[in-house]
């Protein structure tokens, strides 16, 4: 026992350190106070986080913002060096695939595509275990950002912003129980909604994919983006990629394991959308939807559709070959879901 | 504890905070650096009365809350609990040892994790993997932060550890 501290006949304990009434008062004030607002409405939790951020902690953020910048500065230099070279490299060829794009929509006769503008904001990582749910940055009201703004990283979605203060920002991440993200597979053939997985095998944090009818196969490795439905997030941004069956309801729908295309344990710098772009877009895209010119094909559909499933091979560099006539060439594909290059998929699942 | 140690107290408070934000980003994988706040909430435990390093706590946890807010209040709550549980605990069982004191910042730490594991509601698996690793290896790199700086203050906190 501590020979610092004077012996209390009072305390059945010792020490008069240790005391009954006013001690155990004061701790079950602070129980009382903490359990008020677990258990509350989130309002009041976000209310009281909002104003402390904004007052007591921003000198503190401030501080952890410059040390944020300042941490593994060569390490980023040299990487982002890298990326900018990859990145100029990839740029030789925009002008001919611009050129190409624009030719293209004149012929469906769509509208000039919307910009998306984006703030940059580095990621202030938490000491709290549950950090990774949600995610302080360093850009807020300030810059322009807004509540419900996406964020998306190099690799893919990151989640939405959650509140916003003068001069950071909380965002939801896809591991926050609450988040929900409207997805389809990269063809574009089977829809569904995805949310945080409860566990993973190996406990690594996944991703659900929702909603896929029992008729509809989703092979391991196949790429999950989304679709811009709900006008929060823009279409085709990488979520993650299938890794399984999670399990399925026999004869109505099938539920899938995705892994996130962002680590959010590494994760340092994201990009923060401009939301009202974002949703004009998705706007501009429903209307072009719904007024795609005769003769133009809707996307592939699913298993149970009976249109060949498989697409068409895409050229290498197909920029390089030259324009052929309209009608002999292969059916264009709507807007913005122009397929990338993905590895072989190897179904998991056959009903 | 007197007027003049509270200020004491308060200023150590403030500058493991500065340190928490300026220097703990420059010490590696968050998961695992050192939790200065923690290290504040259980420095403050070792010379306080159980209430007061209960309320100490609950500021630690606001704070902590208000930049994780992914359930608010679980940080108050485990907060409070390991600093009401770590001054009376001390001064009821602890030797003022180096090792023992060691012990004291890593235990507090791992408990204060699991509680708020636990109050956030975690699924088991996870909770698994973040109470047995990542929180095992923040409360032992707590811990030895946590003993350096109370060697490094225990003249100014009239703290009684013997090596």
């Amino acid at each position: 026992m501590s020979a610092s501290y004077r012996p209390s006949h009072n305390s059945p304990f010792g020490p008069d350190r240790y005391s009954g009434g006013r001690d155990t008062v004061l701790f079950l004030l602070s129980v009382i106070v903490a359990t008020t607002f677990l258990l509350g409405p989130p309002r009041w939790g976000e209310a009281v986080a909002s104003t402390i951020r904004g007052t007591v902690l921003v000198p503190f953020l401030w501080l952890q913002a410059q040390a944020e910048a300042g941490r593994d500065l060569r390490a980023r230099f040299v990487a982002v060096e890298a990326q900018r070279d990859s990145a100029a490299w990839d740029a030789q060829t925009i002008p001919t695939l611009r050129a190409e794009n624009d030719r293209l929509r004149s012929l469906l006769r769509m509208t000039e595509r919307i910009a998306v503008s984006y703030r940059p904001a580095e990621v202030m990582r938490q000491t709290q275990i549950t950090d990774g749910r949600t995610l302080v940055v360093n850009a807020g009201s300030r810059r322009g950002i807004r509540p419900f703004d996406p964020v998306v990283s190099p690799d893919g979605l990151v989640g939405t912003v959650l509140t916003v203060d003068r001069a950071t920002s909380v965002v939801m991440t896809w591991a926050n129980p609450e988040f929900r993200v409207s997805a389809a597979t990269e063809d574009g053939s089977v829809l569904g909604l995805v949310a945080a997985a409860e566990t993973g095998s190996n406990n690594e944090p996944l991703l659900e994919l929702r909603g896929v009818p029992y008729r509809d196969t989703v092979p391991t490795g196949t790429l999950v983006v989304t679709t811009g439905l709900g006008g929060i997030y823009p279409q085709g941004v990488r979520i993650g990629s299938v890794v399984g069956v999670a399990r399925e309801q026999e004869g109505w729908e099938r539920i899938y394991m995705v892994r996130p295309a962002v680590n959010l344990g590494t994760l340092g710098h994201v990009l923060l959308l401009g939301r009202e772009e974002v949703a004009a877009a998705a706007m501009q895209a429903a209307e072009r939807a719904a007024q795609r010119p005769q003769g133009v094909p809707r996307p592939v559909a699913a298993d149970s559709t009976p249109a060949p499933r498989r697409r068409r091979p895409v050229p290498a560099a197909d920029s390089t070959v030259p324009p052929r006539p309209a009608d002999s060439a292969a059916p264009p594909r709507p807007a913005d879901s122009a397929p990338r290059a993905t590895a072989p998929a190897t179904p998991v699942v056959t009903p | 504890m007197t007027r003049g140690g509270g200020w004491r107290s308060f200023a150590v408070l403030l500058i493991l905070l500065t340190l928490h934000f300026y220097v703990r980003p420059r010490l590696g994988t968050p998961r695992y650096a050192p939790d200065f706040i923690a290290i504040g909430v259980l420095l403050f435990a070792l010379r306080a009365r159980p209430g007061q390093a209960a309320i100490t706590g609950l500021f630690a946890g606001l704070l902590t809350d208000a930049l994780t807010p992914a359930k608010f209040g679980a940080g108050m709550l485990a907060n409070s609990v390991v600093g009401y549980l770590a001054a009376w605990g001390r001064s009821v069982f602890f030797a003022d040892n180096l090792l023992v004191t060691g012990g004291f910042f890593a235990v507090g730490t791992w408990l204060r994790n699991l509680l708020v594991l636990l109050a956030s509601g975690t699924p088991m698996g996870q909770l698994w993997l973040e109470a047995g690793v990542w929180s095992t290896l923040q409360a032992l790199s707590t811990a030895v932060v946590g003993v350096v700086l109370a060697m490094v203050l225990r003249g100014w906190l009239d703290l009684r550890i013997r090596e």
